[in-house]
């Protein structure tokens, strides 16, 4: 392992000191030395060498209550506290200064004396000398306010085995090659696995990441490996700056993309996709005649139905929820939510109203973002997992372990909520309410995350300052979250998933496609309608679903369109559709689509068993609920559903009066398209053959509702 | 309690989607394994099945199964002991039905772990594993259904009435997920949706109509096969032997036990959930679990374990009658011995009453009661110390409840799996066998 910059100071690194060197530390005039050139810091000279041991997980020392009466805080969260439980706790036995080398300290761990944890210091290994020459040097803390504040891993990203360094900037400007003190887990030892000290060794083609963790802060290292195949040179030109990223990362994996979709496949994708609904079979036939996809697209994100579709989807994320909010706000939220999708007001200004609303919760329904939780705590974790894609809750009770979040950052973020109150259906401002540290008491002052200074207050209102930071042009997470969510709704699959975990030990399948979609968001000013076009419009988007030999076994760098099951109030409404039998629910206005309901609360099996997002959690995973076997039986055995088929096909008879014609209609309705000529042959028989011709028909119908293509936007 | 379903998720941040990240190869396995399971005979043979009564929100071990008589009033709380036939073993005065049944029930007094959130003690006891942000780890339920398969008119692995978190497939294939039935079993009207064809479409009809979406599934060229849609073929082909199987549908109509023995059970959720999965198990469904929520008390346990108010009425008269009513009809059946009944939550309660009357979290002591299955009943296995705070003797741990399970079971706990990206992972790497238990 290599020394990094001068002033990475450690000379008690062994295997490069020449042997005098060697001899003279042993006699630990080292600790001399050491001392003159870099005090000792206890935090990032001792600290992360435990944490590598894995002496503070918490299995062992870091368990909430410690282990064999010896606690530490949990992958060194707590310097502080760790320092007191070494040097000080049952009278500083653990230390011994007049023989640092018979510490317990140092006994334990390398199994000198009986230890339950196994052999964690091999004795004269470095960080046994480190240990050792610290305490040698009085086991001292060191500066108090000198810390970590950024790691920087090289390489940043891995296509074969390599060696990773790790360098710690520090608060006071000095860096330090921290390689050797690191933690180092994969994210996927299916393709690579790492050694203790950074070797990474690739074991197949794939993506991977290996999460670095030292003295409190979190990086990452991407893992790609390409397939062994040769250079694909004939990717199409791109159509925008989404099919150069989707198209490079491809190309340097090695992995071909499918051809493009048809287009009435394109067509039913892109209707299902930006409306939530089938395209009809007169709009099937017209699409023929006229196969322009951009105009389709424009039409599309022009019609009512968009507003509908991505109003149920941005209801799903807030929440909303009537039992929570009652009827009256939650439809005043509602209507308002309707009207930012409709004007497309900039997501930005859709963020701050959301975030700085106040007064009464049906006059200025946004407000109500507020009402989601009542601890301020609570309200920061909501804000950050539905804003900006991040889970801080584990910051709650410890650093984040998986991410960069300390207890501070989580608390001073919930600080922004503290002063907010519902009075009388009025969303108001309090003098007083804090959040305070958990364990160290003191009263947090408003910060966003990752900021380095803390926010000024309007009045009494922390919050402007807060939506000042999250819209600004360079937040780093706002544009970011936002785009990802988008894409997973167009695409199938998020690139970075789940949506609401961007943290740096999870990274995205495609970061370039990521980084330029966020920039373009925010150059448009944060104008949804047209990040969804480009979106749209993309190569990438209108490539067929159906895999190529080459490219089968990719699952998230978008060589071909995924799969995706229709949302359940989508699938509802293409049966109702689809039969011409609109469903009724309970309360609502005749001809009330499900993707118009106001939420979870309108009383419907049907989509409870297709799996509606019930609102009481986020929705950012949708397979989590519904399907299976219930919903199988409820497609097949559902008296409702039954109940369509007969006065859907005594209807249709009228009008369409041979059974060629026929067939095609129920087809179009459908599956968008024509049956091919065995699927022609086999109804035709069918009915041919069935007496009751139009009960024929009805089998044909429920078939259709019913087969694996219906199910599917592909 | 609503901690638990709120968007806090620290240590358990385990959903599928983690596996995703760098699993190109995903896909080939996900399929040979579901074409694998399609495939599979249908040939069932007696093997042991298993009931998990789940006490969702962790029950109080010292108000329930493992009394301190003689701790101080703040441990000890308001509750009196009944011996049981076990000398010096005592139960909570709320379970006389249940000490009648301790000949058949072997109780772990020292259950333990570190894992004091609803979601995270949650995941350890149903799957064995601790949460780790990478794998996510399939329920015992689950495990359970891919060793069984789908021979069966029964889906392998029901649960009563909806799934908790962790009740799922995890890193499986969602089809071995469970199968819930979708309502509280001791409504008047309960019943499983879907089971029966609607009015006006015969058998003939249904059989047509199968027909027919066969044959369009097999012509259409549009949908890619992947995971997705093997899982949906496979939920309908297991929905059609359902439909099917005139007697694997009736295991699910509580109609047909007679008023006598559904107040045997009591008419609670737990006692007709109980009943339910008997009826179930005997029919030849794996792995049923049986889900009571409620057990998070967090304030007033005079009023929220038996309600002092109304003799007889509350949570532990109801789990006590369920409970022993339960073991009792299955041993009358001559079932006892082929079906393993597991009684549990997520963790024990804190020793000491709160100020609220209640108690709270405490995972590092609690119980689990195993009967039927091979279990070797009769007996008290562990204990806490003198305050209920920690195990005194034979700790055991979440994945030795899992382990011994599993092994009660019939399957090899280390078997290996391949997870999504071609990944073996044994369904336990840790855990033993709970000493004495079989």
């Amino acid at each position: 392992m290599a020394l990094a910059s001068d002033s990475q100071a450690r000379p008690s690194s062994p295997q490069l000191a020449s042997p005098r060197l060697l001899i003279v530390a042993a006699c630990f005039l080292a600790v001399v030395v050491n001392a003159a050139e870099r005090p000792w810091h206890f935090p990032t000279d001792i600290l992360p060498r435990l944490t590598q041991a894995g002496c503070n997980a918490g299995k062992c020392h870091g368990a909430a209550t410690g282990q064999g009466g010896f606690k530490l805080s949990l992958l060194g969260d707590d310097p502080a506290a760790d320092h007191a439980a070494i040097t000080r706790e049952r009278g500083g036995r653990r230390i011994d200064f007049s023989n640092p080398e018979r510490s317990l300290f140092l006994r334990k761990p390398s199994r000198d004396l009986d230890h339950k944890g196994g052999q964690k210091l091999r004795a004269q290994s470095a960080d046994w000398k480190a240990v050792r020459d610290w305490i040698a040097a009085g086991a001292p803390f060191g500066k108090t306010d000198l810390r970590v504040t950024q790691l920087v891993v090289t390489p940043a990203e891995l296509r074969q085995s390599a060696q990773l360094k790790v360098t710690a900037h520090f608060s006071d400007g000095q860096t330090r090659d921290v390689t050797a003190m690191a933690l180092y887990t994969t994210q996927n030892d299916a393709v690579a696995t790492v050694g203790k000290t950074g070797q990474v060794t690739i074991e197949r083609p794939g993506l991977g990441a290996i999460m670095i963790r030292a003295a409190g802060q979190v990086t990452a290292a991407r893992v790609a490996v390409p397939f062994k195949r040769e250079l694909i040179k004939d990717f199409p030109k791109p159509r925008n700056f989404i099919d150069e990223k989707v198209f490079a990362e491809l190309q340097r994996m090695r992995i071909p993309i499918s051809p493009e979709s048809g287009h009435v496949v394109f067509l039913r994708r892109a209707t299902l996709n930006l409306t939530g609904r089938l395209p009809t079979s007169v709009e099937v036939r017209a699409f023929i005649k006229n196969l322009n996809r951009e105009k389709l697209i424009d039409r599309l994100i022009g019609s009512e139905a968009f507003v509908d579709f991505w109003t149920i989807k941005f209801a799903d994320l807030l929440l909303l929820d009537s039992k929570k909010l009652g009827t009256e706000p939650a439809r005043a939220y509602r209507d308002w939510l309707r009207a930012q999708i409709k004007r497309n007001t900039p997501m930005d200004q859709v963020a701050r109203a959301l975030l700085t609303a106040r007064g009464n919760v049906t006059q200025n329904a946004a407000a109500n973002f507020q009402r989601q939780k009542t601890d301020p705590r609570d309200m920061g974790e909501f804000v950050s997992q539905t804003l900006l894609g991040i889970r801080v809750a584990c910051a709650r009770c410890h650093n984040h372990p998986f991410d960069r979040w300390s207890q501070a950052d989580y608390h001073q973020f919930a600080a922004f909520f503290a002063r907010t109150r519902v009075k009388g259906g009025e969303l108001v401002l309090v003098e007083r309410g804090e959040v305070r540290h958990p364990r160290t008491e003191k009263v947090m002052s408003p910060s966003p995350l990752g900021a380095l200074k803390t926010a000024k207050a309007d009045g009494l209102d922390y919050r402007p300052a807060l939506a000042d930071w999250l819209t600004r042009p360079d937040n780093p997470f706002f544009a970011r979250a936002m785009v990802n969510r988008v894409w997973r709704e167009m695409m199938g699959r998020g690139i970075v998933e789940p949506v609401d975990d961007l943290r740096v030990s999870n990274p995205p399948s495609n970061p370039a496609l990521l980084d330029a979609l966020a920039a373009s968001f925010v150059k448009n000013k944060f104008d949804l309608r047209r990040l969804i076009r480009d979106i749209a419009t993309s190569r990438a988007y209108q490539l067929s679903s159906r895999a190529i030999a080459a490219n089968r076994a990719d699952t998230q760098l978008f060589s071909r369109a995924y799969l995706k099951p229709l949302p359940a109030p989508v699938k509802a409404d293409a049966i109702a559709q689809a039969t011409g039998q609109p469903d009724v629910y309970a309360g609502q206005p005749k001809g009330t689509r499900a993707v118009q309901l106001l939420d979870a609360q309108v009383p419907s099996y049907t989509l409870d068993v297709f799996g509606r997002c019930p609102r009481t959690d986020n929705c950012a995973d949708p397979t989590q609920f519904g399907g299976g076997l219930s919903s199988a039986l409820h497609l097949i055995n559902d008296p409702t559903l039954n109940k369509k088929l007969g006065p859907a096909i005594a209807a249709l008879l009228k009008t369409h009066r041979t059974p060629n014609v026929m067939l095609d209609e129920l087809f179009l309705r459908t599956l968008s398209r024509f049956p091919n000529a065995k699927e022609r042959a086999k109804c035709l028989k069918h009915i041919a053959e069935v007496k009751g011709t139009k009960e024929g028909w009805q089998d044909l119908l429920w078939a259709l509702l019913n087969t694996r293509e219906f199910g599917f936007n592909h | 309690m609503k901690k638990s379903n709120s968007i806090t998720r620290c240590d358990g941040v385990v959903r599928r989607d983690f596996l995703q990240l760098g699993m190109l190869s995903a896909l080939g396995m996900s399929v040979a394994d579901l074409l694998r399971w399609q495939s599979l005979a249908a040939e069932p043979k007696k093997e042991t099945s298993c009931i998990l009564i789940w006490l969702d929100g962790g029950p109080s071990h010292i108000d329930t199964f493992d009394p301190k008589p003689d701790a101080p009033k703040e441990v000890r709380g308001p509750f009196g002991t009944i011996p049981t036939a076990i000398p010096g073993v005592r139960l909570s005065e709320h379970l006389p039905l249940t000490v009648k049944a301790m000949g058949d029930i072997a109780l772990v007094r020292s259950l333990t772990h570190e894992l004091g959130n609803h979601n995270t003690g949650r995941h350890y006891l149903m799957t064995g594993h601790r949460p780790t942000p990478v794998v996510a780890y399939p329920s015992l339920g689950s495990v359970l259904a891919k060793e069984s398969g789908f021979g069966r008119a029964l889906p392998p692995y029901v649960i009563v009435p909806r799934t908790v978190e962790y009740s799922e497939a995890g890193y499986l294939p969602g089809a071995y997920g469970p199968f819930a039935v979708g309502g509280d079993p001791s409504k008047p009207d309960f019943r499983v949706r879907d089971l029966n064809a609607p009015e006006g479409v015969s058998i003939d009809v249904e059989a047509r109509r199968r027909n027919v979406l066969m044959a369009l599934d097999n012509f259409s060229r549009e949908v890619e096969e992947g995971p997705a849609t093997l899982a949906r073929d496979a939920f309908y082909e297991q929905a059609y032997k359902l439909l099917g199987s005139p007697a694997a549908k009736s295991a699910f109509d509580l109609k047909k036990e007679s008023g006598a023995t559904r107040n045997r059970y009591g008419r609670k959720s737990i006692g007709q959930g109980c009943l339910l999965a008997r009826r179930l198990v005997e029919a030849g469904t794996r792995f049923v679990t049986v889900v009571d929520r409620g057990w998070d008390t967090h304030q007033d346990i005079a009023r929220n374990l038996p309600d002092a108010r109304f003799r007889g009425s509350g949570k532990l008269p109801a789990l006590d009658r369920a409970y022993a009513s339960l073991l009792t009809d299955l041993r009358e059946r001559g079932l006892l011995d082929s079906t393993l009944v597991v009684l549990m939550g997520e963790f024990g309660r804190t020793p000491k009453i709160n100020n609220r009357a209640g108690r709270d979290h405490w995972p590092r002591a609690g119980f689990v009661s195993f009967a039927g299955g091979g279990v070797k009943g009769g007996q008290v296995i562990g204990a806490t110390d003198a305050h209920g705070e920690v195990p005194a003797d034979t700790p055991v741990r979440p994945e030795d409840v899992a382990h011994s399970m599993l092994k009660l079971l019939g399957v090899d706990p280390h078997k290996e799996y391949i997870a999504p990206g071609g990944r073996p992972l044994k369904i336990l790497d840790k855990g033993k066998m709970i000493p004495g238990l079989a």
